[in-house]
């Protein structure tokens, strides 16, 4: 990035600079401080990389469904954290069916086969509907009109989840592949972290190859290109908005189940600061930006896990696992901030 | 104008219908249904719980019976009409039929929390099973058929027919408030012939419904001649009628603790706190057009800020009294004002809003941490604000807080009015419609955006002072994300930019739900339908300022001539500008 003075010093611009020093030397003397007391060993900060990887793969997917709804249509789908719940929480009573059938024993792969189904296809449906009845009447009004509904869409299917299913926390049943730990090259890992890595990389690889590759895809990236252009080239424009939020869909519906494998527990309010990181990740990559999504994500997920000790414990701060969150809305209100079009993007 | 497809439009009723069923599924599976039956309409015939079903179906088969606009079509013959709201109706309470039957040959109680028998009960209107579902059917029938007696009538009879329903409806919801002032103005009798076990009596809700059916038909035939007549009135008398009505508006406001007793108080007093953060917001909103989602932050900070200056037990310890705070907290409030909002104002409208919505956040949490607990007490919060003291007034009572409260509403509607009308306020609103033009014709937009954010944050500091003094503690739970996404709810249904919506708004979003117990746990569901329903269909809101009215009509006019260019053939309509 070039720096460059403005050319009249303005208050705005004093306080700008205020604070990108005072983060920069921040940052610096925080992990400086904790680097020298060595508060945690090697083997800590591998922990607190492999879970931020894992908890990042899982934001990277949810940064999809943001990425690609913005590429269509410009806009911010506020409500995609709640398409997210929505797949977890409806494929718990399937989860909790299987296992008291005895499949989910007896024929494990089987069984979360059809809850990734279960979860992928509701969170699909809900998409789906949503951009039906909440943003298509709305494609030509002004810009904060379809922010405003998303918003209101996010607190209606958080509720109406809440009130359908119960206010309470729920506990999925224990899948009994998924514990334990895997040694890879002599270092254990634990069974759940390596396979959430590895199906949601499996899963934006499919997803990069069906955006790049298919006949859907192109007409995908023709519609972001431009509307008006799309549809005179015979692309039904409508369909294709609505097959982006379909595949957002999936994708956070699978990323539901993922979540689930990590923290085992749902509830109606468990998508709202999973969505809000994930749009960091997607603001982060450069929002509309594929790749960039999938990085962001990842980066944003170790950054959580190992920011709150690196930058604060050093101060001594008390309690930093309580300031993950914080760490994860800096990072938000930072980069809106300074790099609005990404760190992959380039300046519009 | 093309010939109606009749067989099209029945097809639509169908599905129309459909939608009905799906709404009354939809309302018993939230709970809805059984959640609303204790709370009576008309005691003894109709409960609220099946009143909101029912008007689902009566306006889904009252549409059905309307080809939509982009048929082109000409209007249904009255026995189309007809046929097209039964058939609606019929499907509706079929398809309701269809899911108790359903319902009630499966258990769906382990995954519904609300698909109990006692919903089926309800939703069978209290008949025995085989028998319910015929009822079921004929209901849907018979709301199909008011739907069509609907359309049979004039317009100048449907307006006040369906104003004279709505009266009673609204009347029978606003019982705890009503009966309360008739019993304090002593009036028992009264308050006995309306009300009975928390709905109007059938007495009541007859002459609630034949004199507003009065004063709606005298409207309907007769209001054009008074609204001339009244036209026709020398300056003078005009000035004296807005005079009169402002003073017995000044009375009811401040005789009105003293009217509704303690609890009400309390209730109007918070009401009082949303109408500020609501001015302060909508300044930020509406007039300037930047879509603030932390606006809790500044209500956060108001009430610490009084807090750790006011309370004997903070870690300042100064103990000050609450009037020599409040300066020092409007000081902090615009200096946070600045500080959140010179980073964040160079950003596009969305993204704007993610932003603020982070820093309302971070705030919190904060708040919440164990980091800053030597300054905020973390999670315990701080204890012991005392009330604000002056001429030995005890203001904790809500009776009497309610004043100072009022106070600063009409001071804050003054000013956000006067703003609103001189040279910022137009600079303002050059700078919502297009930032570069209004730059470019010397605007300094970066100053006002900020000065913007500094009075919203003023309004907002001291709506939480005012809450810090109303609980007499402040935690870090009660000043979260929902806080700002009533206020803006409340803003979106009253009419951004306009003040007597945020009034209106605060007393429907935040007054209402305080007397309807039953709502508590609907309110959230609620107010994101309203942000939803209002952005579709009304997004100037129900009070709309002028200028918004005219700005949204303007588009929807540049909307149709773009439908007519792309539509090719038909030249663009010629638009009438005033």
């Amino acid at each position: 990035m070039r720096l460059r003075f403005p050319e009249r010093l303005t208050l705005v611009d004093l306080i700008l600079w205020g604070l990108r020093i005072g983060i920069v030397v921040f940052v610096v003397a925080g992990s400086f401080a904790t680097l020298t007391h060595g508060l945690l060993g090697v083997e800590g900060w591998r922990s607190l990389i492999v879970v931020g990887l894992a908890q990042g793969s899982i934001y990277a997917l949810i940064a999809l469904g943001y990425t690609l709804v913005y590429g269509v249509l410009f806009m911010i789908n506020f409500a995609h954290g709640e398409v997210f719940m929505s797949g977890a929480f409806t494929a718990f009573f399937v989860a909790t069916g299987l296992a008291s059938s005895g499949v989910l024993e007896a024929n494990p792969f089987l069984g979360l086969a059809v809850i990734f189904g279960v979860a992928m296809v509701t969170s699909m449906s809900v998409a789906i509907l949503l951009e039906r009845v909440a943003y298509r009447p709305l494609r030509r009004a002004p810009r904060l009109v379809p922010l405003i509904t998303a918003i209101g869409a996010s607190l209606f299917l958080q509720y109406t989840f809440r009130q359908l299913y119960g206010s309470g926390v729920r506990s999925y049943p224990r899948i009994d592949v998924l514990v334990g730990t895997w040694d890879i090259f002599g270092v254990p890992f634990q069974k759940t972290q390596v396979v959430v890595i590895v199906a949601a990389m499996l899963l934006m690889v499919g997803l990069y190859y069906f955006v790049q590759r298919t006949r859907t895809g192109r007409a995908m990236r023709a519609v972001s290109e431009d509307k008006d252009v799309a549809a005179m080239m015979g692309i039904n424009v409508d369909r294709v908005i609505a097959t982006t939020f379909a595949i957002g869909g999936l994708l956070a519906g699978a990323a539901g189940i993922l979540y689930v494998f990590l923290f085992n527990s749902v509830s109606f309010s468990m998508g709202f600061l999973p969505g809000i990181k994930a749009f960091t990740a997607a603001v982060l990559g450069g929002i509309g930006n594929i790749v960039g999504a999938m990085l962001g994500g990842l980066f944003l997920g170790v950054l959580e896990s190992i920011g709150p000790v690196l930058f604060l414990s050093g101060f001594g701060v008390p309690a930093t696992n309580q300031l993950r969150d914080v760490v994860a809305f800096t990072l938000l209100v930072l980069v809106l901030i300074f790099r609005p079009y990404g760190i992959l993007g380039r300046k519009e | 104008m093309n010939e109606l497809d009749v067989r099209r439009l029945l097809q639509r009723a169908a599905w129309m219908g459909l939608l009905g069923a799906l709404a009354t599924v939809y309302l018993a599976l939230i709970g809805i249904v059984v959640r609303f039956e204790p709370r009576n309409v008309i005691t003894g015939y109709l409960t609220l719980g099946l009143l909101a079903p029912a008007i689902a179906i009566l306006v889904l088969s009252y549409r059905a019976a309307i080809p939509p606009r982009t048929w082109g079509a000409e209007t249904p013959t009255r026995a189309t009409a007809a046929a097209a709201s039964l058939l609606a109706g019929l499907v509706s309470g079929s398809g309701v039929a269809a899911f108790l039957l359903l319902n009630n040959s499966v258990d769906l109680s382990g995954v519904f929390t609300n698909a109990t028998p006692a919903t089926a009960r309800v939703l069978g209107l209290g008949f025995e099973f085989p028998a319910a579902y015929g009822v079921l059917v004929g209901a849907g029938l018979g709301i199909g058929l008011v739907a069509a007696a609907l359309h049979a009538l004039r317009p100048q009879l449907r307006t006040p027919l369906l104003q004279a329903i709505t009266a009673v409806i609204l009347l029978s919801l606003m019982e705890p408030f009503m009966r309360v002032v008739l019993l304090q103005l002593g009036q028992n009798e009264v308050a006995g012939f309306f009300y009975q076990s928390g709905g109007l009596t059938p007495a009541g809700a007859a002459l609630v419904f034949v004199v507003v059916l009065g004063i709606g038909l005298a409207i309907a035939f007769r209001g054009q001649q008074v609204r001339e007549r009244v036209g026709a009135l020398p300056s003078t008398q005009q000035r004296g009628l807005q005079i009169a009505a402002f003073v017995v508006g000044l009375v009811v406001l401040l005789w009105l603790p003293q009217l509704i007793g303690s609890f009400l108080s309390e209730v109007i007093g918070t009401v009082g706190l949303y109408i500020l953060m609501g001015l302060g917001l909508n300044i930020v909103v509406g007039y300037a057009g930047l879509l603030d989602l932390g606006y809790v932050a500044f209500f956060a900070i108001g009430a610490y800020a009084t807090a750790i200056l006011t309370s004997p037990v903070s870690a300042l310890g100064v103990a000050w009294p609450f009037w020599l705070a409040i300066p020092v907290v409007m000081l902090v409030a615009a200096f946070s004002g600045l500080l959140i909002g010179a980073p964040v104002l160079r950003l596009r409208g969305d993204y704007l809003a993610i932003v603020t919505l982070g820093i309302g956040e971070i705030v919190r949490i904060l708040l919440l941490s164990d980091a800053l607990r030597p300054w905020t007490g973390g999670a315990q919060g701080i204890l012991q604000v005392p009330p604000p003291e002056l001429l030995d007034i005890d203001f904790f009572a809500p009776q009497n807080l309610y004043y100072p409260i009022l106070a600063f509403v009409v001071l804050g509607a003054l000013v956000a009015f006067s703003l609103a009308n001189s040279r910022v306020g137009r600079a303002w609103n050059a700078m919502r419609e297009d930032e570069d033009v209004a730059s470019a014709t010397g605007i300094n937009v970066t100053n006002y955006k900020l000065l913007a954010f500094a009075l919203g944050a003023a309004f907002g500091c001291i709506a939480g002072a005012f809450l810090a003094v109303k609980l007499g503690s402040i935690f870090p739970h009660n000043l979260n994300l929902l806080v700002s996404i009533t206020v803006l709810s409340l803003i979106i249904l009253g009419g951004m930019g306009s003040i007597p919506g945020v009034i209106v708004g605060a007393f429907v979003l935040v007054g209402l739900p305080e007397l309807l117990r039953e709502f508590g746990e609907y309110r959230l569901l609620i107010y994101g339908a309203v942000l939803i329903t209002m952005m579709l269909w009304r997004p100037e809101g129900l009070i709309p300022s002028a200028q918004r009215r005219r700005e949204l009509h303007e588009e929807v006019g540049d909307e149709e001539q773009w439908q007519h260019e792309s539509g090719a053939q038909t030249a663009p309509p010629v638009v009438e500008r005033p």
